[in-house]
């Protein structure tokens, strides 16, 4: 037998783990703010994802990876979602986003946001309605174009006072979450940092008047209603930092996070949808294979014509 | 650095790829007192001593067959009766026996020819691992203006060159200036970096130090350049000035089932497990050992003896080696991130084509790999039929 003897403590269920862990926070927050419709969406999301895995993939149950993309599609549903939509949500994620592409690594598509993004196109009447909860309150996302939404402070965007999908609870909480995985290097940190710093230098630059009429005036020149509002952080710190879904090399990887940024911009300023980042991680997805062809695939040597042999 | 330090840097992520784990660096050199017997293997050589010849110690025993392309001997490390010749040459030493007494040769007065004819007759070969001889290196054509001795230790665990850098600097630069006389070089340096692994591999040295790429399936010698491990630079010295033949070196001992880890200058043909009862192993908890490093070494028994090209024995615990559950690949590109040589690995491993060539098997894709994918292993099998094919 010939080495290496030695691995890495890095284990892709140790992976998966990571990101559980990382999400807690978030899924606290989430239960402290709702109660207990939050507590009963996670068990469901979760449950809807594990039951598929276990039809189609029962020996791949154990990598936790259905589990992730349970945790990771509750934090995208809308904070009035009901446990049954929840648990179609799960159930979408593995049984549209995962299992059909071949299971684990096989996706080009994050499952979480397929399946959010899925389910806003089949049951839109859910995912538009001004049903932003927290607290008992009902009101607008301020990406909304809806005129009576308000723009929030710094306080309100970093503490969660924002209405939002359930992983806004406290945006605070999915940072947290992100900076765990950075430090345990679950994820390259070029992704965030990228997508983040192109997000707020696009809205930094956008012209005044390359909104669409109606829009709310603040979605223009300040940064910090983009990077903390809507899916956001989540995009940064969750989704676009899959690995099965993201570029194989680190410099692709920042292309790539750029690429994301930019669609996430284009949706918010020139669509009438509230929020970009998921529709625009699918659309960074889809440009994955080109990334791997212009860098890793690029290293190939074509194979030379082989000598016929005899 | 200590290993709960270790462990905390790796959890948090901010030790190297390959951790280059250096537990024995301050263990002086120790040399075992010689064994009962060695045993030397004949491959591609002939015995010149036949079974119940009584040699000296440093004696001729074996030699290239006639018309091989290198002229490789072997010397025996202890002076007693020839058991065996068969396979392998097997002396049983005799107390009595001394070696030859030390020549001394001052270097500033021999030439080109006296230096190459020294190296080949004392069999001197790479002690890095390649086990080339040093003569043909020596003797290569190729205009070879800078001589590097490569100090940087090939793998984790291992520290046997560092430590000889440490206790015979004098020594090795005396091989380095003979080394430089006869290939007529102009420059020459002494390298002794570990910071990555893996620093030590040849064509690294050379592109760190004079940032030259030596290209694929090419050689350091295609860029003008010489490497010699620092062991073989001192085996050089001893056998030009001292007439000492190569019998023997030093090698690391390490690994959990180890008591007393350290480096010990053993002969050449000492069987593994009397270097390993002289170290303290502890035959129960040693579930594996291995000849080299953990990275590119190879699982030995402890039947087998010590060759010049044993860097170290490891006799790790179950816990060290501990094999893990492969998963899918998850595309998450860490291999291809650690590739020194930036291969597209899995790319590779589905589509095999001549790039698998230029993977030299350092096993760091695997190392890093997540999904526990024997990345090396499968990378070693597409070479292989890549050769086959060409
Ligand atoms: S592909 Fe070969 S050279 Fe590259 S990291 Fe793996 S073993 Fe090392
Ligand atoms: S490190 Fe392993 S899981 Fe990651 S891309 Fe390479 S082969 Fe796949």
């Amino acid at each position: 037998m010939k080495g290496p003897f030695l691995r890495s403590p890095q284990s892709t269920r140790g992976l998966m783990i990571q990101v559980l862990i990382a999400a807690t926070p978030a899924l606290i927050a989430a239960v402290v703010r709702l109660g207990a419709p939050a507590a009963a969406m996670i068990v469901s999301a979760v449950a809807g994802a594990v039951a598929i895995e276990a039809l189609v993939h029962r020996r791949q149950l154990g990598d936790g990876s259905a589990v992730v993309s349970g945790v990771i599609v509750v934090l995208l549903l809308p904070a009035t979602t009901p446990p049954w939509l929840a648990a179609l949500a799960g159930a979408t994620a593995i049984g549209l986003g995962k299992a059909p592409w071949g299971g684990l690594g096989k996706n080009p598509f994050n499952p979480a946001a397929l399946a959010r993004a899925v389910l806003m196109v089949v049951l839109p009447a859910h995912f538009f309605a001004p049903m932003w909860r927290w607290d008992a309150v009902t009101a607008a996302s301020p990406l909304s174009k809806e005129v009576g939404a308000t723009a929030p402070g710094w306080s309100a965007l970093i503490l969660g006072d924002v209405p939002g999908c359930v992983g806004q609870a406290a945006p605070w909480t999915i940072v947290l979450g992100g900076l765990i995985l950075v430090v345990l290097r679950t994820i390259d940190w070029r992704v965030p940092l990228a997508y983040l710093s192109t997000i707020a230098l696009i809205a930094v630059v956008l012209p005044g008047g390359a909104r669409v009429a109606g829009h709310a005036p603040w979605l223009i020149g300040d940064p910090s209603i983009h990077l903390f509002a809507g899916g956001t952080l989540i995009a940064a710190f969750f989704l676009l930092t899959d690995p099965v879904t993201a570029p194989m090399s680190a410099t692709a990887r920042v292309g790539f996070a750029a690429v994301a940024a930019t669609a996430t911009m284009a949706i918010r300023q020139f669509t009438p949808y509230p929020d970009g980042a998921v529709l625009a991680v699918l659309v960074a997805n889809a440009c994955t294979p080109w990334f791997d062809r212009v860098t890793v695939e690029r290293r190939i040597t074509p194979p030379r014509a082989k000598r016929s042999r005899g | 650095m200590s290993k709960l330090g270790e462990r905390l840097a790796t959890l948090l992520g901010l030790s190297a790829p390959v951790p280059t784990r250096k537990y024995t660096r301050d263990a002086a050199i120790v040399v075992l007192p010689p064994p009962a017997q060695v045993r030397l293997a004949l491959t591609g050589l002939e015995a010149v001593v036949a079974a119940g010849d009584e040699v000296a110690a440093h004696a001729l025993v074996a030699r290239s067959v006639p018309g091989a392309r290198w002229q490789r001997r072997i010397h025996t490390p202890l002076g007693g009766r020839v058991e065996s010749i068969a396979g392998a040459v097997v002396v049983r030493g005799a107390p009595t026996s001394a070696a030859a007494a030390a020549v001394h040769r001052d270097p500033a007065t021999l030439d080109r020819d006296a230096i190459v004819t020294a190296a080949r007759d004392a069999g001197i070969v790479g002690l890095g691992g390649g086990m080339f001889p040093t003569y043909a290196k020596l003797t290569a054509t190729h205009p070879i203006d800078t001589v590097l001795v490569n100090g940087c230790e090939s793998e984790p665990y291992f520290t046997c060159d560092h430590r000889v850098l440490a206790e015979h600097r004098d020594e090795v630069e005396c091989g380095m200036a003979l080394a430089v006389r006869a290939v007529g070089a102009t420059s020459s340096a002494v390298i002794d970096r570990e910071d990555y692994y893996p620093a030590g591999y040849e064509r690294f040295v050379v592109r760190d130090r004079l940032g030259r790429e030596v290209p694929p399936r090419h050689l350091p010698r295609d860029v003008g350049a010489l490497v010699l491990n620092v062991q073989s630079a001192r085996a050089l010295h001893r056998a030009v000035c001292l007439g000492e033949p190569l019998v023997s070196r030093v090698i690391t001992v390490a690994g959990g089932a180890i008591a007393r880890p350290g480096n010990y200058q053993v002969l050449i043909g000492t069987a593994v497990d009397e270097v390993l009862a002289a170290c303290g192993a502890d035959a129960t908890s040693a579930a594996m050992i291995i000849a080299g490093g953990p990275m590119m070494g190879h699982q030995i028994s402890a039947g087998d003896t010590i060759a010049a090209g044993t860097g170290g024995l490891l006799a790790m615990t179950a816990a060290e080696v501990a094999a893990r559950v492969e998963q899918p690949c998850i595309r998450c590109g860490r291999c291809v991130d650690a590739c020194p040589v930036g291969l597209p690995v899995p790319l590779l491993i589905e589509r095999p084509g001549p790039d698998v060539l230029t993977c030299f098997g350092c096993g760091a894709c695997q190392y890093v790999c997540p999904s526990a994918i024997p990345l090396a292993a499968l990378m070693r099998a597409a070479s292989a039929r890549e050769i086959r094919w060409d």
